[in-house]
């Protein structure tokens, strides 16, 4: 392992308690910003501005406990990174639905049931990858962003059944707002961009304080109420419904999805040298952010999530300790015991909250599409991706389309989210069937073409839906190989290609009779290369052992045979 | 591969577009002959469209370097990057050349 440059204090280094304190800070106000989320939750379902505050001390409480689960690892529990949980647009969105149809107990019930799914999947986070491929990651998450923005749409223009409800001033508002936010994060530099969100809605706050968009008795609440109290429990009970389960699962899924790329990404910052995930502490990191989520329904607050943003902060400042989670942790739990910041928030302007999703729906919606097409797609994994979207926005936009079906369900498929997974697995389980795990080429001897291996490789990779950089260094050591032999090793007869796929394994098989290729392990000196052809090959087999994870060659009654590996 | 010739400040300045294998490296090594055979030549090679290099073309440039430090001449690369740059990595060739990140501090670079 090594420490790459731009990194200041690694993951396992200790710093000084002043630096801990002063990033640990900068993580509180980045991760307050999600706070508005429980509020809208409190809202959807009816109830009382006392009650709003409590869910969000208790957000702050279950926080600083999943930060700490999180972050130092504690038995099974923790990937060791600082890639703490925040409450989630990813359990935001089917929360708002529950709240609707069932109210709090039933929000946090299933967000229990959610973070039990979550620590359930993180046990089998490998043999999941065939039904999760990366492009059904990507839609998932590209769903997540899409309802974010239309959440944010509604909660910023006050849209219901009725039709459009906010006024001129209301509109104005919001789109300040958006426009504070994304000016900074487009022209501003330093603290100004990191904390956009934040002085955004500060802007907000002040344009709407200035358009008396404020009531009286919201002021008067604010001020009246204590500066330091025990948050009340007395809200928090739990129902379960087995329909509106599924939205949660599926948001169980795509915070599983995330977790896992955060813990990579930051596997990724702290290792100069990384070469592929280490699923050990994914895997750690996933039960983590399950067991967040558990503790989250059952102290009567929403699900919450491994943060990306925080991932993003600690890479921008080169802070990546786990023990700023200490700072992190304390400074949640202080802000519990404030009321007054609950209430601060439930106030907040509808422009203001609606701005604050929208601006946040728009990274998600790209980064979604960024996993999506992170791997080779062939017409298979077009269909997949193009179905489920238009499925998925079908519902958003002509709702009467799941009418019919029954009112628990109408909720359920009634969301992109929802709709748009399921078709996006069940076509991604069906279209699996015909796709064969291995191709097999025969290169000619007189009519060596590097264009046509290239094209077989691209073919099968799309096929598989094989990760691009595995399939470029296989493209490599194809065409590299097949050069070699034909120049050095005489082959008698054609030479035949079998590349084999499964979700694990990439192996490329190159047989053919002659004199066996050599693959040294040291590389030939500039001399030796200079000198000869000799030396040259020398030169393209050390590459070709150094490209692949691991080479196999076999030389029997004059037939050779080479094997390419490489982990998927 | 394809080889576009130019000239700037006084450098000859080498395109290489396509794939550097056992086929195509001749073609660049004449070319580097015929330019290298000017006394104390500034020679600029720009491997930005190159998509493929095998371990014929790498004997190339490297014949190349020898041949520019034994008779004064300059020889740089720019333009490295992805694929290419991990094989340059790989095979241990990123600290034996003169690189430059951009064609313009390779120009500088190889003008002196």
């Amino acid at each position: 392992m090594k420490k790459p440059l731009n990194v200041v204090y690694a993951a396992d280094e200790r710093l000084p308690a002043g630096i801990a304190v002063l990033s640990g800070l900068q993580h509180v106000g980045l991760m307050s910003i999600y706070l508005v989320y429980p509020v809208l939750i409190a809202r959807a379902a009816g109830s009382t501005a006392e009650i709003a505050a409590a869910m969000v001390s208790f957000t702050l409480v279950a926080l600083a406990v999943g930060t700490i689960l999180q972050v130092i690892p504690i038995g099974p529990f923790g990937s060791g990174y600082l890639c703490q949980p925040i409450p989630t647009v990813v359990y935001l969105v089917p929360s708002l639905v529950a709240a609707k149809h069932g109210g709090l107990p039933l929000v946090f019930g299933l967000t229990l049931a959610a973070g039990l799914l979550e620590m359930a999947l993180s046990r089998v986070l490998q043999r999941l990858r065939p039904v999760l491929p990366p492009e059904i990651a990507g839609l998932v998450v590209l769903f997540v962003g899409i309802a974010t923005g239309v959440i944010g749409l509604r909660v910023a223009f006050e849209i219901g059944e009725q039709g459009m409800a906010a006024g001129p001033a209301d509109i104005m508002i919001t789109l300040a707002t958006l426009a504070a936010m994304t000016g900074l994060n487009v022209w501003g530099r330093g603290a100004a961009r990191l904390f956009c969100v934040l002085i955004g809605m500060a802007v907000g706050y002040a344009i709407a304080a200035v358009l008396g968009r404020f009531h009286a008795s919201e002021l008067t609440m604010l001020s009246a109420s204590a500066v330091v109290a025990l948050p009340d429990l007395g809200y928090v009970d739990w129902q379960f419904d087995a329909a509106m389960f599924i939205p949660f699962a599926v948001a169980a899924v795509a915070a599983t999805l995330k977790i896992t790329g955060n813990v990579t990404t930051c596997q990724k910052a702290n290792d100069a040298e990384w070469v592929r995930p280490d699923m050990r502490s994914i895997s750690r990191g996933a039960l983590a952010d399950g067991v967040g989520t558990v503790i989250a329904g059952g102290l009567g607050a929403p699900g919450i999530n491994s943060s990306t943003a925080a991932v993003g902060l600690a890479s921008a400042t080169g802070v990546l300790s786990r023990h700023v989670a200490y700072p992190i942790a304390a400074i949640l739990l202080l802000l519990a015991f404030l009321p007054k910041l609950g209430l601060f928030f439930y106030v907040m302007p509808r422009p203001v909250a609606g701005a604050a999703l929208i601006f946040s729906s728009t990274f998600i919606v790209v980064n979604g599409m960024e996993i999506m097409t992170s791997r080779l797609l062939d017409s298979r994994k077009t269909l997949v991706i193009g179905l489920s979207l238009v499925a998925g926005l079908a519902v958003e936009v002509y709702p009467v389309l799941v009418r019919g079906s029954a009112s628990g369900l109408q909720a359920v498929l009634g969301t992109s989210l929802v709709l748009g997974t399921l078709v996006g697995l069940a076509l991604n389980l069906l279209f699996r069937i015909g796709i064969r795990r291995t191709g097999t080429l025969t290169v000619p001897l007189d009519s060596f073409d590097p264009e046509s291996l290239d094209q077989f490789l691209e073919r099968q990779g799309a096929a598989w839906g094989a990760r691009r950089d595995v399939i470029e260094r296989a493209r490599f050591n194809l065409v590299q190989s097949i050069e070699t032999i034909l120049a050095g090793c005489d082959p008698q007869g054609p030479l035949r290609v079998d590349a084999t796929f499964d979700e694990f394994n990439l192996d490329i098989r190159v047989s053919y009779p002659g004199a066996p290729l050599a693959l040294p392990a040291t590389r030939p000196t500039n001399e030796e290369i200079m000198a000869s052809e000799a030396g040259q090959h020398a030169l393209a087999g050390f590459l070709l052992r150094r490209f692949a994870d691991r080479v196999q060659c076999t030389h029997v009654a004059g037939h050779s045979s080479i094997l390419f590996h490489f982990e998927h | 591969m394809d080889l576009r010739q130019d000239s700037k400040e006084g450098v000859v300045v080498l395109d290489v577009i396509g794939r550097m294998d056992s086929s195509a490296a001749p073609l660049l090594q004449d070319r580097l002959t015929a330019v290298m055979a000017e006394p104390r030549a500034r020679v600029l090679i720009d491997l930005a469209k190159l998509d493929y290099i095998s371990s014929a073309g790498f004997r190339i440039l490297l014949l190349a370097a020898k041949r520019a430090d034994e008779t004064g001449c300059r020889f740089v690369l720019c333009g490295i990057s992805g694929r290419v740059r991990q094989l340059f990595d790989v095979g241990g060739f990123l600290e034996l050349f003169s690189i430059a990140e951009t064609r313009e501090e390779g120009v500088a670079a190889a003008a002196g």
